[in-house]
Formats: C-alpha cells, structure tokens, sequence
C-alpha cells in the first residue's frame, strides 16, 4: 500500500516536472548531437546523424584553437580561486568569530560589491586596466575575478564557519594549545570542507565569466574558452557549427558533472547565509 | 604566528577588504569624474561638461527604448521564474523515486556558462537549420519555419524564455532551503484539522516561505537587470537595437560608439537603481532576522 502510494507520487512529481526537464534537456541535446554530426549534414536539422563522427572533437582541438583558451581559463580559474580564498578565509573567520567595530560596515560593502554586477562598472574597469597597463594580460582578469568573489566567497564561508562549534577551539585552549595551534590543528580541518566547495563555486564563476573576459582580453592567444567559442560565431557569415558545438560540449560537461555532484552543498550554504 | 595576529578582526579583514574596494571604488570614481566631462573616444579627458552626458543619455531614444525592454526583460524573467520555481520546489521537496535525479537536472542550467547556453541556443533557433523549427515541425506545432531571431517580435519573448530557464535553479535551490525550515508537525497538525493540500498550501506553505520569495525576488531583479551574455550572443541588440536592454545599450554605447561620457553617465544612474534594489534586499533581510 505505501508502496503503491509513493509510485504514484513518483508519476505525478515526473509529469509535474517533465516540460522543465524537456526545456533543460533540448540544449543539451542540440549541442551533442551537433557536435558528433559529419560536417556534410550540418544544416539538415535531423536529430539523428548519418554516422557518429567523433573525429569532431579532434579537428575542434585545432581549429578552434582549443588549446590556448583552456589553458587561459585553468590559469584565470585557479589563479583568482586562489586569491579570493587566501583573502577571504581570514575575513570570514573574523566574521564568524569576532565581535568589533565596523563589523556591520564590512558586512554591508560585501553585500553591495555582491549586488555590483562588472558590467555596471565595466567601463571604469576598462580604464583601471588600461591605466595600470594589464590590457591584454589574464592577470588583470584574475584580479577582478577575484574581487568579485570576495563577498560570495566571505558570504559562503562565513555561514560555514559559524556551524563549527566554538567549544572545540576553547576546548583546546584549555589543554594547553596555543590559539594558532588550535586554529591549524582544530578549526581548519573541520572548515576544510567548507574551504573546498566554495573554491569549486568560484572556480566555476571565473571558468563562466563572460563581459570582463570579452572587454579585457583582445587578443586571441590571452582568451578563455567562453570567449573563444563566442569569438567563433560572432560576426561570422559561414559559422563551423559541428566544431562550435563540440568546444562547448568540452567546454562545458566536466564543470556541470562537478557541478551537480557539489548542488547539494550549495543548497545548504545559501540556506544557511539566507537566513542568518 | 602570535595571538594578536590571529585574534585582530581588522587585521583578518583587511586584505579582503581592501582587494574588492580597490577594484570596486577606483573604476566607481573615475566612473564619476568621466561622466562630468567631454571625453573623446580614445579616453582622453576635454573638459568639464556638467551634466550634459546625464542629458544625452536621458533624451536618447535608444536609451528610453533600452529602458522600457529592461523593465518587460526583468519584470517577465523575476516573475515567471517564481511562479515557475515554486511548484517545482514542492515537487523536488517530496519523497518521490529518481528526486536525485530531478534535482540534478533542474540545477543543470545553472552549472553551464551563460555564454554556452546562449550560443547553443543560437544555433538551435536558427531559422533553416535550427533544431528547434523542426522538432515543432515535427510535433505538428508549426508548418513554417519561423525565423526566430531575426524579429524582435520573436527573439525577445525566446530571450526572456530562456533567462527564466536559467534563473530557474538558483531561485529552486532558495526555495528548497525555505521549505526544509518548516516543520512537519504543522503540516500533520493541519491533516488532523481537516485541511485540504490547497489549505495547507496557502495556510502553512506561502507564508513561511514568504521571506525567501522576498529574497528571491529582489536577488534575482538584480541578477536579470545585469544580465548581458544572453542578449549578447543571440542577437548582439539586434536587429536595429530591437533588442537592447540597459547592460547591452551601455556596452554599445562605451565599446562601439565610444562614447565613454555618456556610457559613464548611465553607468551611474544604473549604479543608484542597483543600489535601490540592493538597501530593498537588505531591509527585507532584516525583516526576516528578526522574525
């Protein structure tokens, strides 16, 4: 009887679901079966290909210049993570731990640096980068990354941060540990986890990232992948989808298979700082 | 590593703090002085021009066009996105086989850059060789190809669709966590009343969630007004600026027509309605605190 129940409840949960899954799912679609398609039928729009053509990928490696951009955006994407975590560790932990003044202050500048979306500001960025004279250079996007993810990043941590009992700190105080000793041997381990999501959620923020790449980078051998691929459409009248396809496939499909695998994480942080 | 360092709040902050001003006030500032001048195209500095950009930009029919699709652009994403994301949170809330799975497909699209979805979705609404035209083709839905990004009159409502597909797990993933606060014995309360799923819906549900829609909408207003990539690569504002919301008009105006005056000026003007959006989102936070 329960049985029964809960399969019915699965029918009904799935064709509540199913337009959301068929809209989700169709792109997905187009860009694989695009991506294996022999060049020859590129404009007959049939869903199944003569023949899987995985040589696709192989050609994609050369001729979109595959190559250069990956390494760009593995270079911005562990570079800025980097730097967002080594500045925003300390910050969160003093947000999580200590009262002080201007505290509130802090708090309510992260909130508006998160709400600042680059594109507001791309045009005195531009000039930032222009003056300092990193145009051209993925540096200047690592920075920027970087800053922008400073309040998710301090945001994400900090919630984290507040789970992890004090008790286990003074605990070690108490026998005899040093504050830094309890901090390296206690706090971090158990913050540890918390450290490694929000560095994969700032990873795949600045592998995504489109308007700061696209406004600073100019040159084809300095850009990512979301530029690169874009770079292969824009204002192009013979347009090589099958190759176009297979890069964003590439592009794409390891960071959301890391992605879904990590969402339930992201559940629980953003909960958790929602409703702090 | 001594104890004042690891204890001193200001000194944990500091280089967090100082990182995301640096990059945040500088460019605000010049935003501020550049848009109080005549600015040549190379960026060269002319003169002190008041606010006759604030003007220009004002009286620009491509701004107030630009204006009016941002408000439909941003109005129809934040409110389809909610009223599709609640019933799919309480589905995705239930114990039901494959949840795991239907979860992770709904979070999907939040996982892929904004500029792939939009790419692929470039090619799939092409109008000749596009999958979409012929999987409604095939499904009898249309008989004619319809070029779907060459009109505004199609590429604008396909773009709004697709910005609510990708706000969709975002605002789910709010919504989930709204729904994992309520405790069960409120609903088993209300069983034992007599209430329908609909009394119980509207009587527990909605207004313990109210709070996260709060949040939700006002997050989202924000996230959908700066959204760039979508409009961006699917039509570029086009055709003739058919297409333009604020975040394309600015970049055109800054990167294309560089005009970085006016592009400044509107910059700013955008700057103070995000900080609206922003001082609204913080009071309804704090309404939530202190319930």
């Amino acid at each position: 009887m329960k049985f029964s129940r809960k399969a019915r409840r699965t029918v009904v949960c799935w064709l509540v679901l199913s337009p959301l899954v068929v809209a989700v799912l169709f792109p997905f679609a187009v860009m694989f079966v695009t991506a294996i398609k022999p060049q020859a039928e590129m404009l007959r729009p049939t869903w199944w290909p003569s023949e899987v053509r995985l040589a696709n990928f192989v050609t994609m490696w050369d001729a979109t210049n595959f190559g250069t951009a990956l390494v760009n955006s593995l270079y911005v994407g562990v570079l800025s993570t980097l730097l967002s975590l080594a500045v925003s560790i300390p910050a969160a932990y003093a947000m999580s731990r200590l009262r002080f003044r201007g505290r509130g202050f802090v708090q309510q500048f992260l909130l508006v640096s998160q709400m600042l979306s680059p594109i507001v500001l791309v045009i005195g960025l531009f000039r930032l980068v222009v003056a300092l004279g990193l145009l051209d250079n993925v540096n200047s996007v690592v920075a920027i990354y970087a800053a922008f993810n400073i309040a998710f990043s301090v945001w994400m941590l900090q919630s984290y941060f507040s789970t992890i009992p004090r008790d286990l700190e003074e605990a070690a105080w108490i026998e005899g540990a040093s504050p830094a000793q309890a901090l390296l041997r206690v706090f971090l381990p158990l913050a540890l986890p918390a450290m490694v999501v929000t560095a994969i959620f700032s990873f795949i923020n600045a592998w995504n990232e489109f308007v700061i790449a696209l406004t600073m980078l100019r040159r084809q051998e300095s850009y990512t992948l979301p530029i690169q691929v874009f770079s292969l459409v824009a204002g192009r009248y013979t347009v090589e989808w099958h190759h176009v396809m297979a890069a964003a496939f590439v592009a794409t499909i390891p960071v959301a298979v890391v992605f879904a695998w990590l969402q339930r994480y992201l559940v629980r942080g953003l909960a958790l700082g929602a409703v702090k | 590593m001594n104890r004042s360092l690891l204890t001193n709040p200001y000194l944990l902050v500091a280089p967090g703090f100082l990182l995301a001003a640096f990059i945040i006030l500088w460019p605000l500032v010049q935003l501020g002085q550049i848009s109080l001048s005549d600015v040549n195209r190379f960026g060269q500095i002319r003169g002190f021009a008041g606010l006759e950009n604030f003007v220009a930009v004002l009286t620009d029919p491509l701004f107030l066009g630009a204006l009016g699709r941002t408000a439909v652009w941003t109005f129809g994403i934040v409110a389809g996105t909610i009223l599709i994301s609640i019933p799919v949170a309480l589905v995705l809330n239930e114990d039901f086989h494959g949840r795991g799975l239907a979860r992770i497909i709904v979070m999907l699209p939040w996982a892929v850059s904004l500029t792939m979805t939009a790419i692929v979705w470039r090619w799939a609404l092409n109008g000749e060789s596009g999958m979409l035209n012929s999987a409604l083709r095939g499904l009898g839905l249309i008989d004619q190809n319809i070029q779907w990004l060459a009109q505004a009159a199609t590429a604008f409502p396909v773009q709004i669709a697709i910005g609510i597909l990708v706000s969709i797990p975002f605002t789910v993933t709010i919504f989930l966590g709204g729904l994992s606060s309520i405790a069960d014995d409120l609903y088993e309360a209300a069983r034992l009343e007599g209430a329908s799923g609909w009394q119980m819906f509207a009587g527990i549900t909605l207004p313990l969630i109210k709070p996260f829609i709060n949040i939700a909408v006002v997050m989202n207003t924000i996230n959908v007004f700066n959204s760039f990539p979508i409009i961006w690569v699917t039509t570029q504002g086009g055709p003739a600026n058919s297409t333009d919301i604020l975040v394309t008009h600015l970049y055109k105006l800054g990167f294309s027509f560089g005009k970085l005056d006016e592009a400044s000026a509107l910059s700013l003007m955008m700057f103070a309605l995000l900080l609206f959006f922003t001082i609204l989102y913080v009071r309804l936070a704090m309404r939530g605190d202190r319930a």
